[in-house]
């Protein structure tokens, strides 16, 4: 009776919150300025802001002293205190001065584009705060592991909030989808370091809902994100974040991560299902002899083919520059101006319009996209090299056999958010005899 | 004892039932909460897409009233009280909207820590698996499913290669066929082209004048189809003789007169007439579109430009009686732009002079199009040159020395002098310099048997020699917006702008001789001759001094200031005021004054002289004076 009460329960209140999102996401869409915006004679109709407001510098310095702190107590937390709690306040706080006060920009995980503008473009200038934004919590990862992501980043934090009843996804799924954030990664910096577009920023989940109203489908999107992470905890750190990608790389060094243990592994498994993200490398089995000869065959074999991947992934990429280019807007234009002369007729299409009034030649617009287009070119080169190079080291990694003999928070994936810490009945006071390991 | 423990025992299982109760009840209520803040806010964002109370189309239909009765008090207080009530309702609804959402944030809120608090109380720690999952086969699925993944996105980078048309090739390919032979030039073959478009009696905007008495204007009727030269497939370069020095100067072949100097070798000219009573005006015309561009003579053949946002003509006219004999649009030009640049009133698109050598004729606008015909008329190429960032209007005129056709094309994104061939429109030399945007014409100058082109610009004087472009001196001296051109005479090149100075410059060591800054002009240029150099200001002052001392010798006060550059012929100084009137003075140490004469309308230009006639053009006219 008990039983079944519960369930009803739980079923009806899973389809509310479920009505309840989707409903939410309706209301906020309808988001309008506090004041009418000016009305345009030619039909102008003004765009949703994408950014907030700009920000007093000496506040961007503040920002960085929290974000500084923030992370020094996540790392103390998780090493020190070995308290989930403390971590759990520590990202409550993060999503509300992060995400709804600071509307959720500037974030690391924009900042890669920045960062790739800069390098590419010299007339751009970055601010220092963009700067220690994107290098902080890389340098936090590589010395602590990401304790940005368990508790600064405002985007991680509101799909951990949310996680209720996460479900276990099967190895190759998760594998197969750990790829897309590297190709998130190379999209992101390809576009930002032409000059073409904020992909990041533009697409971001989560904007929406931090600052109270932006379009209806970034409204849908997140929501979307949000219910996902009911089940599916934290579905675009994992399968989407570029950030995730550099944090993976340096935590992978991290000397100071967490563990799941204060002290010996019993392995007595109770940590196995604790991690919603599914990132406890388990104790390695041992493998029969025909089997480590096979992976030693497939190692050596995707070994020598990651030169044949990256060259095929560049051409195959490269070819596909001119689709690509079509995000810079300069050569989307030229190309529509091409194509549909007509169009320069069309009074409502503003780009056309605007571009007409400027006085520019169309030869002029076409020159500056073939140029676009060259760079575009040998930067979807590099891109399908490095799509091709990691397919590669996937690959290759699948058949490296490493010995473990513990439970162990794999130090690429883990978010450092520390719920696993609380299933392990190791007390950190003093080395296990046999008795006491016989006894737990 | 074991009846207290479970005593105890159901006790605690009550309370936690209870909490459990409190909290599932904190969630139903949280979550109808919710949902009824969303509907709310739904119906409210429905209403307002629906109805909104800013495009009132009652408030429309008012405004509507209103302007067929603007006196109408009664309905223009209904129209305040009913806007008033529309702003109350658009600010109400926001407020809604606003409230709506921190209400639903907070019951999201609460929900969403209900439901994980919840679930905390019912959850149990599940039971480790009892045999471990084989990692083999994982791996060996992983690595199936990432080498799919890696195929996947090769595949569809190649799908992508085949969806996408490279449609800026396409431009190129299609830009080419147009081009014949050159990247941007448009050429004519001069055998294959049809006839010139011969302007029909019916078409000219000619007024003849019955002299002595001024006829009666004839209204412009131009309807002439725009129609671009046919394009040839090969070059043509036929070889021709081009004229002498000796022969330009019985011309006036430039922005002023030969080599871009202000004088002329012209005689005979009249220094009396009436355009009221039309004594001594041969012909007066009226130009179908307006240009800042000042009359060139070559033979009985004139050539003006006009130019609005829509056209950019070319004009020939013949010198006896004002018969247009041709006209030409510039368009169909590679790399024009569609949409021409702002520029201002008082210098629009066609403010450059044309220059002809007799055998060409060539014409820039504002908008970098820079246009050559043949004396008939017939086009023998185009190009674009780049739209010039210039925010009152291009202004440069052209200058021609044989086979080069130079254009100073200083802009705010640089400055930059270059030569074409008058003949094919290929570059034979281009240089950017370090100078910036400048108003002023070139000036052809000859030291030690060498063409020199002198160009006045901000900071920058500077002479090139004209066969390589080569920068042979410069001097910073200027400064402001540059817009008088420079003048030779006497073995120094004077330059002048307002808020900078007057100096004269020796072009063969490249060394300032004197300056002053008494008297500085802003749009008209110096001008020298017999060892006086004359200046004509904005501000209404004409002044001479003397070339090589720069003492002043006589100054004058005008009523109106001067734009229009004063141009010396016939030993005279013709000098024409914004106000249209042409102050006709002695090249004297003294100051003597012969005849002003009003024109009757307001003169931007610089006049042209030919043995006998004087041709100005006027904002509203073109005037042909002579006896």
């Amino acid at each position: 009776m008990k039983n079944n009460l519960r369930k009803y329960y739980q079923k009806s209140s899973r389809i509310i919150l479920l009505l309840m999102l989707t409903l939410f996401t309706l209301s906020l869409s309808a988001q309008q300025q506090r004041f009418p915006k000016p009305e345009f004679e030619t039909g102008y109709t003004q765009p949703s802001p994408s950014t907030p407001e700009p920000r007093a510098t000496a506040w961007e310095y503040v920002d960085i002293a929290i974000l500084l702190l923030v992370m020094s107590l996540a790392a103390w937390f998780i090493l020190r205190k070995r308290s989930r709690k403390g971590i759990l306040w520590l990202s409550i706080f993060s999503l509300v001065y992060f995400g709804f006060v600071r509307e959720g920009c500037v974030c690391s995980v924009g900042s890669i584009q920045n960062m790739a503008l800069t390098l590419f473009e010299p007339a751009y200038a970055i601010s220092l705060p963009i700067i220690l934004f994107f290098a902080l919590p890389l340098l936090f990862s590589l010395f602590f592991g990401r304790v940005f992501c368990a508790s600064a980043c405002p985007l991680g934090v509101i799909q951990d909030l949310v996680i209720i009843k996460p479900i276990t996804l099967p190895n190759w799924l998760n594998k197969t989808l750990g790829f897309i954030p590297y190709i998130y990664l190379g999209l992101a910096v390809l576009f930002a370091a032409t000059g073409s577009d904020f992909i990041i920023c533009r697409y971001d989940p989560f904007i929406g809902i931090f600052r109270m109203g932006a379009e209806f489908s970034m409204i849908i999107l997140g929501i979307a994100f949000l219910l996902m992470s009911l089940f599916v905890a934290r579905p675009y750190c994992r399968f989407l974040c570029p950030y995730g990608v550099l944090l993976g790389w340096t935590s992978k060094f991290s000397k100071h991560h967490l563990s799941i243990t204060p002290n010996e592994c019993i392995s007595c498994k109770l940590c196995e299902h604790s991690c919603p993200f599914n990132v406890i490398d388990e104790p390695t089995e041992e493998l029969k002899p025909e089997e480590k000869i096979q992976n030693k065959k497939r190692f050596t074999l995707y070994a020598l083919l990651i030169p044949v991947w990256i060259f095929v992934g560049g051409y195959a990429m490269s070819l596909a520059h001119p689709f690509l280019s079509k995000a810079h807007p300069d050569v989307y234009l030229a190309e529509l101006l091409i194509e549909h002369p007509e169009l320069k007729n069309d009074t409502e299409n503003l780009d056309i319009q605007t571009f007409l009034s400027s006085g520019k030649p169309m030869h002029q617009l076409v020159e500056e996209a073939k140029l676009i287009r060259s760079k575009y070119n040998t930067a979807s080169w590099i891109l399908g090299g490095f799509l091709g190079l990691v397919i590669g080291i996937m690959l290759m990694n699948q058949f490296v056999t490493r010995r473990r003999k513990d439970y162990t928070p794999n130090k690429i994936d883990c978010y450092s958010c520390g719920r696993c810490m609380n299933y392990c009945p190791v007390k950190a006071t003093s080395k296990l005899s046999k008795e006491d390991k016989q006894s737990v | 004892m074991s009846n207290t423990t479970n005593t105890t025992n159901t006790n605690s299982s009550q309370s936690r039932q209870g909490l459990e109760r409190s909290i599932v009840n904190i969630i139903i209520i949280t979550a109808i909460f919710s949902v009824v803040i969303s509907l709310l806010m739904l119906f409210n964002y429905i209403q307002l897409a629906q109805n909104d109370p800013i495009e009132s189309k009652t408030l429309s239909t008012l405004v509507e009233l209103l302007s067929d009765d603007p006196n109408n008090d009664t309905l223009k207080t209904e129209i305040r009280a009913f806007d008033l009530m529309a702003r109350k309702a658009y600010f109400t609804n926001q407020w809604q909207t606003k409230t709506g959402a921190w209400l639903l944030l907070i019951g999201a809120v609460v929900l969403v820590i209900s439901l994980r608090y919840y679930h905390t109380l019912i959850a149990k720690i599940e039971k480790p698996d009892a045999e471990n999952k084989s990692q083999q086969t994982s791996r060996i699925l992983s690595s199936k499913w990432l080498l799919g993944s890696g195929v996947l996105v090769i595949g569809l980078a190649i799908i992508a290669s085949f969806l996408s048309t490279d449609q800026l090739n396409k431009y190129e390919i299609e830009t080419t066929l147009i081009d014949a032979s050159n990247d941007e030039i448009e050429i004519v073959d001069l055998t294959q082209i049809e006839e010139p478009e011969k302007v029909k009696e019916e078409n000219t905007t000619k007024i003849e004048i019955s002299t002595p008495e001024v006829a009666e204007e004839k209204k412009v009727a131009s309807t002439l189809e725009e129609k671009p030269a046919p394009i040839a497939k090969e070059l043509s370069k036929p070889k021709v003789q081009f004229p002498t020095l000796a022969e330009i100067k019985q011309q006036y072949n430039s922005f002023r007169g030969y080599l871009g100097n202000g004088v002329t070798a012209a005689k005979n000219i009249p220094n009396s007439w009436d355009v009221t009573a039309g004594t001594n005006i041969l012909w007066k015309i009226k130009v179908p579109v307006k240009g800042f561009s000042s009359p060139v003579v070559w033979n009985n053949k004139l050539f003006v430009t006009g130019a609005n946002l829509q056209e950019r003509w070319v004009y020939c006219y013949n010198t006896n009686n004002g018969e247009l004999i041709w006209q030409q649009q510039a368009n169909s030009i590679p790399g024009s732009p569609t949409t021409a640049p702002k520029t201002t009133d008082d210098t629009g698109l066609a403010a450059p002079s044309v220059v002809t050598d007799g055998i060409h004729v060539s014409a820039i606008f504002g908008t970098g199009d820079i246009i050559t015909f043949d004396m008939n008329g017939n086009r023998l190429w185009a190009k674009n040159l780049g739209v010039p960032d210039n925010h009152y209007g291009h202004s440069s005129s052209l200058l021609s020395w044989k086979e080069k056709l130079i254009i100073q094309y200083d802009t705010n994104k640089g400055g930059r002098l270059l030569t074409l061939n008058i003949q094919s429109g290929e570059v034979i030399w281009d240089i950017k310099r370090s100078s910036h945007i400048s108003w002023a014409s070139p000036l052809l100058i000859e030291v030690d048997n060498k063409m020199q082109v002198v160009t006045s610009t901000e900071p920058t004087v500077a002479g090139y020699d004209l066969e390589t472009g080569k920068e042979l001196w410069q001097i910073d001296c200027m400064m402001g917006e540059v817009g008088p051109s420079p003048a030779y005479g006497n073995g120094l090149v004077f330059v002048a702008n307002e808020y900078a100075t007057l100096a004269a410059i020796d072009p063969v060591k490249g060394e300032i001789v004197w300056e002053d800054n008494y008297y500085l002009p802003e749009v008209a240029s110096p001008v020298v001759s017999d060892g006086l150099l004359f200046i004509a200001t904005t501000y209404g002052v004409f002044a001479c001094f003397d070339v090589h001392t720069h003492n002043m010798y006589w100054e004058a006060e005008f009523d109106e200031g001067f734009y229009s550059t004063p141009i010396i012929a016939d030993g005279k100084l013709f000098a024409i005021d914004m106000n249209g009137v042409v102050h006709i003075m002695k090249v004297d140490r003294e100051l003597k004054q012969i005849a002003n004469i009003p024109m009757g309308e307001a003169v931007m230009t610089t006049p042209a002289f030919v043995d006998g006639k004087i041709f100005i053009r006027g904002n509203e006219h073109l005037y042909c004076i002579g006896k």
